[in-house]
């Protein structure tokens, strides 16, 4: 393993700030319910994987496929992460890969909570509601205050995170690349116990049913939330695991049955959101 | 209704950059302002896109489109009210009667948008696989360029052929389709985790998956707590790592391992 490590980098500033841009241009839109915001980080990562990747196709082949897990979080800070990964890999190479899985699976709730409370939720209240009650007087100066508090922030932060994660990864990288295999393990805790929160968190349904007993209804959620809260949502989850790992289902069959099970289940009216 | 031919190109255009913004560059990102403001422009009357265009504003407070969620597509109701309350002259209550409806139409077919991505995402990585790095991108683009439609295309058909097509299209849709859309979004994000705990250590760990569903199913600690509560066992596994790696190397000499692994985690030398 140490024989692999390579203190010759090969991305430059320039190479930091393509992948900026072109994760702006991407950016969520992407989203699809499987993988979230997976593509779009493929798509940002590709031309400096492929530097780093050079006249390795295996190794760009794992890389990529590694982008395109599951990844979701606050777009605009987001690409503080993927600097930072691209930086392990610029030293490390595959090597590094399910250290930057962990890294990107770790601090994506992170990073999610607080971009999405201070970005999606409060700037927009607070310009919103100056740019609205400015506006209501025949004012539109509220409006362009907003645009250009976002195009500040969109060429002085937005298009230079992938530099600072990126240096900022070097730093790290060089002061404990003796300890980075224990880092690696140890960053999986946090990612797994992020995980186990992203079930009850983001697959959300219930059932609607009700059994009437001698005169008596029962919701059958209220029974089911008293024995294990999310339930449902985590034996979904457990289901899809066992059919992918056990009975390898591919991912393309098992979307299509949760979108057959979805449209039954709502034409009898046995599952709601 | 009076609205000219090229009053609705330009309308289909903004409503179309309005969502392709949102999904990209988000330079205007939940701002329903700007296409009030220019929906009044295209119509000839900004004052009255302005005052719509906070009204909804101010409706949207709050309301945020937090991972991935579906939200009403205000943007498309500022501009399909501005729109209507301008050419039918009977202001903002009949625009927003019909706007509004529209905007939450629009949920279903971003949903629908959203699964197109899925099959858009999964080309994507076909294609990673086989090299074929040009359609790689290709696919995501398409995801990108489509984004707009969602907006552009009940904008373009409310104010082309008026609110009556849209309630029709509301109408035909059935209940079970509609709610069971809604219902596979909320489902589909288990094939995502089901697939990252294959590829994490999730059998070796199992112990923090649990402790993350307890903190979030039982006790509803937001995903930050979460994450603070992962940093510290985080920390924890660290510390007993470097503990354990530090003893095989120094077993001669057990006095140092201690002071050394405090050393460690604080500043390596």
């Amino acid at each position: 393993m140490s024989n692999e490590t390579n203190d010759q980098t090969v991305l430059t500033k320039k190479d930091l700030r393509r992948a900026s841009w072109r994760w702006i241009r991407v950016g969520i839109s992407s989203f699809n319910y499987q993988t979230q915001l997976a593509p779009s980080v493929a798509y940002a990562m590709l031309p400096s994987l492929r530097k780093i990747y050079k006249g390795k196709d295996e190794d760009l082949r794992l890389s990529l496929d590694n982008e395109y897990k599951y990844f979701n979080t606050n777009p605009w800070i987001a690409p503080l992460i993927f600097g930072a990964t691209l930086a392990m890999e610029d030293k490390d190479g595959v090597e590094t890969l399910d250290g930057v899985q962990s890294l990107k699976v770790g601090l994506m709730g992170p990073l999610a909570g607080i971009g999405d409370t201070i970005i999606w939720a409060m700037l927009p209240t607070i310009f919103g509601s100056i740019g609205a009650s400015l506006a209501k007087q025949g004012n539109p100066f509220g409006i362009y205050l907003w645009v250009i508090f976002n195009l500040i922030v969109l060429f002085f932060i937005r298009s230079r995170e992938f530099e600072i994660g990126y240096k900022q990864g070097m730093k790290f990288l060089s002061t404990y690349s003796d300890k980075l295999s224990i880092f690696t393990e140890a960053i999986s805790v946090l990612g797994l116990t992020v995980i186990g929160a992203l079930i009850p968190s983001t697959v959300s349904f219930t059932t609607p049913l009700k059994m009437v007993n001698a005169g008596v209804t029962l919701k059958v959620q209220d029974i089911l939330d008293k024995i294990l809260p999310s339930m449902l949502p985590m034996l979904l989850v457990g289901l899809f695991y066992w059919l992918i790992k056990k009975k390898n289902w591919k991912m393309t069959t098992v979307i299509w049955l949760t979108i057959a099970i979805a449209m039954v289940a709502a034409f009898f009216n046995v599952l709601t959101v | 209704m009076s609205i000219s031919i090229w009053q609705i190109i330009l309308l289909t255009i903004i409503a179309y950059l309005a969502h392709f913004d949102f999904n990209s560059i988000q330079l205007f990102t939940f701002n329903s302002l700007i296409w009030g403001l220019l929906a009044g422009l295209i119509m000839g009357d900004m004052k009255t896109g302005v005052e719509i265009g906070a009204t909804v504003q101010l409706m949207s407070l709050g309301v945020v489109a937090v991972g991935g969620a579906s939200i009403p597509n205000y943007p498309v109701t500022a501009i399909i009210t501005t729109a209507i309350a301008i050419s039918t002259g009977k202001g903002l209550g009949a625009g927003i009667a019909i706007g509004l409806p529209v905007g939450i139409l629009g949920v279903q077919l971003d949903i629908l948008w959203k699964m197109f991505n899925g099959w858009t995402a999964i080309k994507a990585q076909k294609y990673a696989d086989e090299k074929k790095y040009g359609a790689m991108q290709s696919m995501t683009l398409l995801s990108t360029y489509t984004a707009g439609l969602v907006s552009a295309l009940p904008v373009f058909l409310s104010v082309a052929f008026g609110p009556s097509l849209i309630k029709a299209i509301l109408d035909f849709m059935p209940k079970w389709f509609t709610s069971g859309l809604q219902l596979a979004g909320a489902m589909l994000p288990a094939v995502g985790i089901a697939m990252l705990l294959i590829y994490m250590p999730s059998g070796k760990m199992m112990e923090y998956l649990l402790i993350g569903f307890v903190l979030s199913a039982y006790l509803k600690v937001p995903i930050i707590g979460v994450s603070l509560i992962g940093l510290a066992l985080m920390y924890h596994a660290f510390k007993e790592l470097s503990k354990k790696s530090n003893a095989v190397v120094e077993k001669t000499d057990n006095a140092v391992t201690e002071s050394n692994t405090m050393i460690g985690v604080d500043e390596d030398e």
